[in-house]
């Protein structure tokens, strides 16, 4: 029986060794040892000058952290009350909705962020129907953290709303019996019980606003805003490369998540959040009543700032003629999407490609994910804080980093046989990438399930597995299916780590739009953005619906 | 995931036993180009080419990352200097494909080729309500107040090429010029399409110092801009073509090249609005000779890389 454990914790320490472990390895080689990719090892440390020269490296870990605390508080002000009234409450279409706050992820940041720039600068979309526009909101400061915000907040969304479906409102109403009011009983007893999966998602909301560029980029770099990722991507972004800066600058951002990680981790394991303790109780749902249509305001409110203004800006223009032809019906015109459908185009190549990258990665982040999960909150023994830690690096570390890491480590010559310039590459680096999301949110599902399930089924003649199986899987299931789907969102449209890895003469939809945006064929890259949306949220709905037609009280998710 | 594995394993195996007669090509942009080059080739030689298209930037790196055990064996890049760097370090292989006879010298060397050639300009929205500009001084002046955009010089090579050739042109008065532009609010968004896309739109008017050949091709495809060479002199930059000294395959490496400077391979880049390499061969566009070319010493230059963009980020991006 301990067996069975010992198997399950090294299994997992593998595949996180293997995923995330070596290509961070090979980044910190790389920082320290400026002609590694050379495979020399002159000059160590000879590149740590430049943490020490660049006098606006100061200011740029302040405004990265800014950003990253505004864009916090905007996904709580965004995703925080309709994730909670969707664990709580009969959301008429709750399905639906769910279908719909996915499609932020469906859409590439910088394509967001072009579609926003489109809509709102002076003479854009906005302008153009109504005569004003919001060029000054939009190219600031607050312009980059609401942009990332509505690409981040259905992450706070998906983690909340899972955790109270499973707190339900007995907590609560226990608390009511003693008096107390409904407010009262939510903020001191519904609430705090949710903190483990509030803290998992900011701290994913975190390392993605410290890694990101395209926003900041598009929208503040006008205004001379600078993040530490600017300098990363500098050091990238044209001859003389450097390699080993843009590793140095990589690890800065590692430790800044991990310091996150560990404020995360004390909050979520100082005091017990179990709410789940297999009790007989009742987790029907509350009614509405009368607050049915404000609550419904509210969702589609959110829905139209964060995903139909986006998309209707994405659409708009895949259909423009010219884009200095304005909006006019004598501009609309289809011939954008015709180098799409052409016989033979690439495009296609592309569409089946990301297909069954985003398959296959929703599945292996899901089992290896959730083994990561089962160990690091049920098992023994030290390491386990470490492989907690490990996890969340790849979201620290800007994705062409990363790529470059898994290039050192995956393209050595040392080698007998190598999966580089294979198809499988793309696929170790996107589960790689996308393992920090199951991870985040099965820890917190975990922290809410009493360990003495397990037990009462070990102490009834289960084995280790069997209680895993018929207990704790069943009761993780539906914070992994929301994972999976949020994995099979972003990996059928991930860009920079596909550019820098997919083989030669291999297409994903990412690289297909990034590179018809780079011809100058901006509605063509976004016509086959709007295609890869279409197909992608029309899966998820599917997927969605019929779980909800399987019924299974596991899936209630 | 073992079935996965091992069926990577699978065609790994067959890719490095086919490698024989596939050649696999790293190129900075037009796609599109590098597509269509690789389909004529492949119809001409029956030799696949297996095309890996992104920024320069994009390139450089992976050539950078891969570079103790190298996967291209022809690259394309936006950026001579690049070129000249790989040489120095030896990287490259010599060749001069029969082919190049018709190309300037000032564009071949013994180890690497112009493929094509851009300028760089201003792009000017006409439907703008601002008057068209002639000179890249003309935008200093008021009616162009928060309505210029430039490329990046520390991201766009061509950007920092052109700060650096007027510099030889103007002197110390190029300082002066972008100290007025920046006075003027001229933005400085990011590399060369994030200059070129809010004049597209309309939020701006002039770019300053764009990318010729793209906005050549969005004007054919009917976007109300135009490409203005300021008679005054610009840079042009010449895209290298070079074969690396690692390849596997240099019979089909240097009959690649051949192809891309032949006739029917010229055709194809000068059908993406860029200016042949080949003097022979007409362009869709004005050419070389048409325009009054600064010369830039590229080695100096590249020297002062670092002083020219601190000074560029002093006088205009962190004024």
């Amino acid at each position: 029986m301990l067996r069975a454990q010992s198997v399950l914790t090294i299994l997992a320490a593998g595949a996180l060794l293997v995923l995330v472990g070596l290509p961070v390895l090979f980044i910190l080689l790389q920082a320290v040892f400026p002609e590694f990719a050379r495979g020399s090892f002159a000059g160590a440390f000879s590149k740590l000058v430049i943490l020490i020269e660049n006098d606006r490296l100061l200011m740029q870990a302040r405004n990265t952290l800014m950003l990253a605390f505004s864009v916090m508080l905007g996904c709580l002000i965004f995703g925080l009350p309709i994730g909670v009234l969707r664990g709580l409450f009969h959301i008429p279409g709750a399905r639906i909705w769910d279908v719909v706050f996915l499609i932020p992820f469906l859409i590439p940041p910088f394509i967001a962020a072009i579609a926003w720039m489109m809509t709102l600068q002076p003479r854009g979309y906005l302008f153009q129907l109504v005569g004003f526009d919001m060029g000054r909101f939009l190219f600031s400061f607050t312009g980059v953290a609401f942009v990332m915000t509505l690409n981040l907040f259905p992450l706070v969304y998906f983690a909340v709303s899972r955790a109270l479906e499973m707190v339900g409102g007995r907590f609560a109403s226990a608390a009511r019996v003693h008096g107390a009011r409904p407010l009262q009983a939510f903020f001191l007893i519904t609430l705090p019980l949710s903190i483990p999966a509030i803290a998992a998602s900011l701290l994913i909301v975190f390392a993605m606003s410290i890694e990101e560029f395209g926003t900041p980029a598009a929208l503040a770099a006008r205004t001379g805003f600078e993040v530490l990722v600017t300098g990363i991507y500098t050091r990238l972004s044209d001859w003389p490369i450097d390699l080993s800066g843009a590793a140095l600058g990589s690890i800065m951002l590692m430790a800044m998540v991990l310091a996150a990680f560990t404020s995360q981790n004390w909050i979520a394991t100082r005091r017990s959040y179990i709410s789940q303790t297999g009790k007989p109780a009742s987790l029907e749902k509350a009614d509405l009543g009368p607050w049915r249509w404000p609550v419904l305001t509210l969702f589609a409110l959110v829905a139209l700032i964060g995903v139909v203004i986006p998309l209707a800006a994405i659409a708009v223009t895949s259909f423009m003629g010219t884009i200095s032809g304005g909006l006019n019906w004598a501009n609309f015109d289809t011939r954008h999407y015709a180098p799409i459908f052409r016989s033979g185009s690439r495009a296609t190549q592309a569409l089946v490609t990301s297909g069954w990258l985003a398959v296959l990665t929703a599945l292996a982040t899901a089992v290896i994910g959730g083994l990561v999960a089962y160990i690091v909150v049920r098992g023994t023994g030290r390491g386990r804080a470490v492989m907690d830690g490990l996890s969340i690096l790849p979201n620290a570390i800007p994705a062409i980093v990363l790529a470059v890491g898994i290039i050192l480590a995956w393209n050595s010559p040392f080698l007998p046989l190598t999966l580089y310039g294979t198809a499988a590459i793309l696929l170790i680096a996107y589960i790689g990438i996308l393992l920090p999301y199951p991870i985040r949110y099965a820890v917190a599902r975990l922290r809410q399930i009493s360990g003495s399930l397990d037990d009462a089924a070990r102490v009834a003649g289960a084995s280790q597995m069997r209680a895993l199986r018929h207990i704790t899987l069943p009761l993780m299931a539906p914070s992994l299916i929301a994972a999976m789907m949020l994995v099979f969102a972003i990996a059928s449209r991930e860009l920079v780590a596909s550019i820098m890895l997919a083989p030669a003469g291999m297409r994903t939809v990412g690289t297909f739009v990034f590179a018809q945006f780079e011809q100058g064929s901006v509605q063509t890259g976004m016509a086959m953005s709007m295609i890869a949306i279409t197909i992608t949220s029309g899966i998820l709905l599917a997927v969605n619906l019929w779980l909800a037609r399987q019924g299974s009280s596991a899936f209630s998710g | 995931m073992l079935r996965t594995t091992s069926l990577a394993a699978t065609i790994s195996l067959i890719t490095s036993l086919a490698h024989a007669d596939t050649l696999t090509f790293y190129t900075a942009g037009p796609g599109g180009l590098a597509d269509a080059l690789a389909e004529a080739f492949e119809a001409e030689t029956g030799i696949t080419v297996n095309v890996f298209q992104a920024t320069t930037g994009q390139v450089m790196a992976r050539l950078e990352a891969e570079e103790s055990n190298p996967q291209a064996d022809v690259v394309v890049s936006a950026s001579w200097g690049s070129a000249v760097d790989m040489y120095e370090r030896g990287l490259l292989m010599e060749y001069l494909s029969p082919n190049a006879a018709e190309v300037p010298d000032f564009l071949k060397h013994s180890h690497y080729v112009a493929q094509g050639i851009s300028a760089l300009a201003m792009v000017w929205n006409a439907q703008s309500d601002v008057p068209r500009p002639a000179e890249w001084t003309d935008l200093t002046d008021e009616a162009y107040r928060d309505l210029v955009t430039m490329p990046d010089p520390a991201q766009s090579g061509s950007a920092f090429d052109l700060i650096a050739g007027l510099e030889v042109a103007m002197g110390d008065e190029v300082w002066d010029l972008m100290a007025a532009l920046a006075e003027n609010d001229m933005i400085v968004p990011g590399p060369n399409a994030a200059a070129l896309n809010p004049v597209l739109q309309g939020a701006k008017a002039v770019v300053f110092g764009a990318v010729d050949y793209i906005s050549y091709a969005q004007a054919a495809g009917g976007e109300t801009i135009e490409v203005i060479v300021p008679e005054s002199g610009t840079v042009i930059a010449p895209r290298p073509m070079m074969i690396l000294q690692s390849t596997r395959n240099p019979e089909a490496a240097q009959a690649f090249v051949d192809f891309v400077l032949s006739e029917a391979g010229q055709e194809l880049v000068a059908s993406t609005w860029m200016m042949p390499a080949r003097a022979d061969i007409e362009g869709l566009r004005p050419g070389i000779n048409d325009l009054n070319v600064i010369e830039v010493d590229e080695d100096a230059v590249a020297a002062r890389r670092e002083e020219i963009i601190a000074r560029f980020n002093e006088t205009v991006t962190n004024r």
